[in-house]
């Protein structure tokens, strides 16, 4: 069943190759109409501090956003097909299939991140991939787990009632703030409550890895990515339980577009 | 069906929009400012003013922003509306009815958009009057409100056909996949829209001379000059955003005539 539900989305990816297309460079020049934005404020001596800094927080970003839309998202248009019936009258988790947006998540991701970083290197000369990279993929790789069950999470809030679209484009835009601040300006004691936000310890580790912050907290984040993993995978395993009770006595919601 | 009615058309389909999405409207008038907010704040965590003006001259890095937001999201609310038209047609399955409308497809996507424009621009516009008034008190209300409005409304003329252009490529290629976002942002880089075109290398200058955003961003931007900017300019750029009017608009009723009249002749899905 999974080999099937890997297929399927691989198929989706083939067939739609010039959305998948659209979206990297998409999401690419949007990331670099804020950077080329953010480097009016910087100092030329600054430079590549602050690009590594910005680029690797976008990067993060990116990951979470594009997580969201393509696995959360996606779960409107696999409730307005009636996939979601269709499935569980076959045994079959639809959550399980939507999980399978894993494989065009992660794709989008990474050619996103590369693309992106390649053009931002050739424009302003900063050697960007000169990171730590086994840091960078474990990082990288806690986000992406945390944001496909963050996924989940609003898939199985929105087959019970509607959540707007635009609200998590919000919440995307408001996660980006969050990360974006370095760790140096915050107040010493309030380091660490700050990297227990969701998101925040991953990428403070991605940008310890790009060498753009200080890593006096490395182990902290690590310890604190790991706690979030594991209970964000705890709520979102019984919000899907829940979820499917839920449909198997009342039907599915759609999530909301507008 | 007159012109007119087109027009109402487009009023009520605005206004009922946001009756019935409310949660559309909430986030239409927070993005501005969430956009504005990022900016700045990470502008200023990496930075600081002084540099921003050494880089860019004496300009207010505000009123800079405010201005180049304002534009942004005008020039995008453009380009996706009129040049994505066709695109949401065909996802909807209303395109064979645009097409065999009585009035040609470009007046009914230019028509039916005006009020939308018109409307959603200056709330924004109206919107972001609080902080244009704290950074420059009473000039905000006698230099810069003129300034923005006529650049939202000059700039919007050539907009209009050069995004209808898309909107006649995307007639004819019958593709369903969004190809045309990927444009957007890129016309708004190469426009100058938050990095200044004039700091661009030469092949990105000779590219951004031909965008009429480019101008708009320009007009706009003079509102964010420390001193009074010179009535000289401001006519010089308006003029060349009426030229590029004639010559876009004209162009894409071309192009999309004979888009419209490929796809009467073959089908558009």
């Amino acid at each position: 069943m999974i080999k099937a539900i890997i297929w399927l989305h691989f198929l989706r990816l083939w067939r739609l190759r010039y959305s998948f297309l659209n979206m990297v460079v998409s999401n690419a020049m949007w990331v670099l109409l804020l950077i080329l934005g953010v480097l009016l404020f910087v100092p030329r001596s600054q430079l590549p501090y602050a690009l590594k800094s910005a680029y690797w927080t976008i990067a993060c970003w990116s990951v979470i956003s594009s997580f969201s839309s393509i696995v959360g998202g996606w779960t409107n248009f696999f409730i307005s097909l009636g996939m979601v019936e269709e499935h569980m009258l076959r045994g079959i988790s639809p959550f399980l299939v939507i999980s399978g947006r894993l494989v065009v998540a992660s794709l989008v991701s990474i050619t996103t991140i590369i693309f992106m970083g390649l053009l931002v290197q050739s424009l302003f000369s900063v050697p960007l991939f000169d990171i730590r990279p086994d840091i960078a993929l474990i990082s990288l790789m806690i986000v992406s787990v945390e944001s496909l069950l963050y996924s989940l999470l609003i898939s199985a809030i929105s087959m019970r009632s509607s959540i707007s679209e635009q609200f998590l484009e919000i919440m995307n835009f408001a996660v980006i703030g969050i990360l974006i601040v370095p760790i140096s300006v915050i107040p010493e004691g309030l380091r660490v409550l700050y990297l227990s936000i969701p998101y925040v310890a991953p990428a403070y580790m991605l940008k310890v890895a790009s060498g753009s912050e200080i890593s006096s907290l490395f182990i902290i984040a690590a310890v604190i990515s790991i706690i979030e993993t594991i209970a964000l995978l705890l709520i979102a395993l019984l919000a899907v339980k829940a979820a499917e009770s839920h449909i198997r006595r009342n039907g599915t919601r759609a999530i909301g577009f507008y | 069906m007159s012109l007119a009615s087109l027009f109402k058309s487009g009023v009520f389909l605005d206004l009922y929009f946001v009756k019935n999405n409310r949660a559309n409207l909430i986030s239409f008038l927070l993005w501005p400012y969430l956009m504005l907010i990022l900016m700045l704040g990470a502008g200023l965590l990496f930075g600081s003013t002084q540099s921003f003006r050494s880089n860019v001259g004496d300009v207010d890095p505000i009123v800079f922003f405010v201005s180049s937001t304002l534009i942004a999201s005008a020039s995008l609310s453009v380009m996706w509306d009129v040049g994505g038209a066709v695109l949401f047609h065909r996802w909807a399955g209303t395109l064979p009815y645009v097409l065999l409308a009585p009035y040609r497809t470009s007046i009914i996507l230019v028509m039916a958009y005006i009020p939308r424009y018109i409307l959603w621009s200056f709330i924004q516009l109206a919107e972001f009057l609080p902080p244009l008034i704290i950074r420059k008190g009473i000039y905000a209300l006698i230099i810069d409100l003129p300034i923005l409005s006529i650049s939202l409304i000059v700039g919007m003329l050539p907009l209009l056909g050069f995004s209808a252009i898309f909107a006649s490529i995307l007639l004819i290629t019958k593709e369903e996949s969004n190809i045309l976002s990927w444009l957007n942002p890129i016309i708004l880089i190469l426009s100058g829209a938050f990095y200044p075109s004039y700091l661009f290398p030469l092949w990105a200058k000779i590219i951004s001379q031909a965008l009429p955003t480019t101008y708009t961003f320009e007009l706009a931007r003079l509102s964010a000059l420390m001193s009074a900017p010179g009535a000289r300019e401001v006519i010089l750029i308006i003029g060349i955003l009426l030229g590029m009017s004639v010559l876009y608009n004209a162009l894409s009723y071309t192009m999309l005539g004979k888009a419209e009249e490929r796809a009467l002749g073959s089908g558009s899905i």
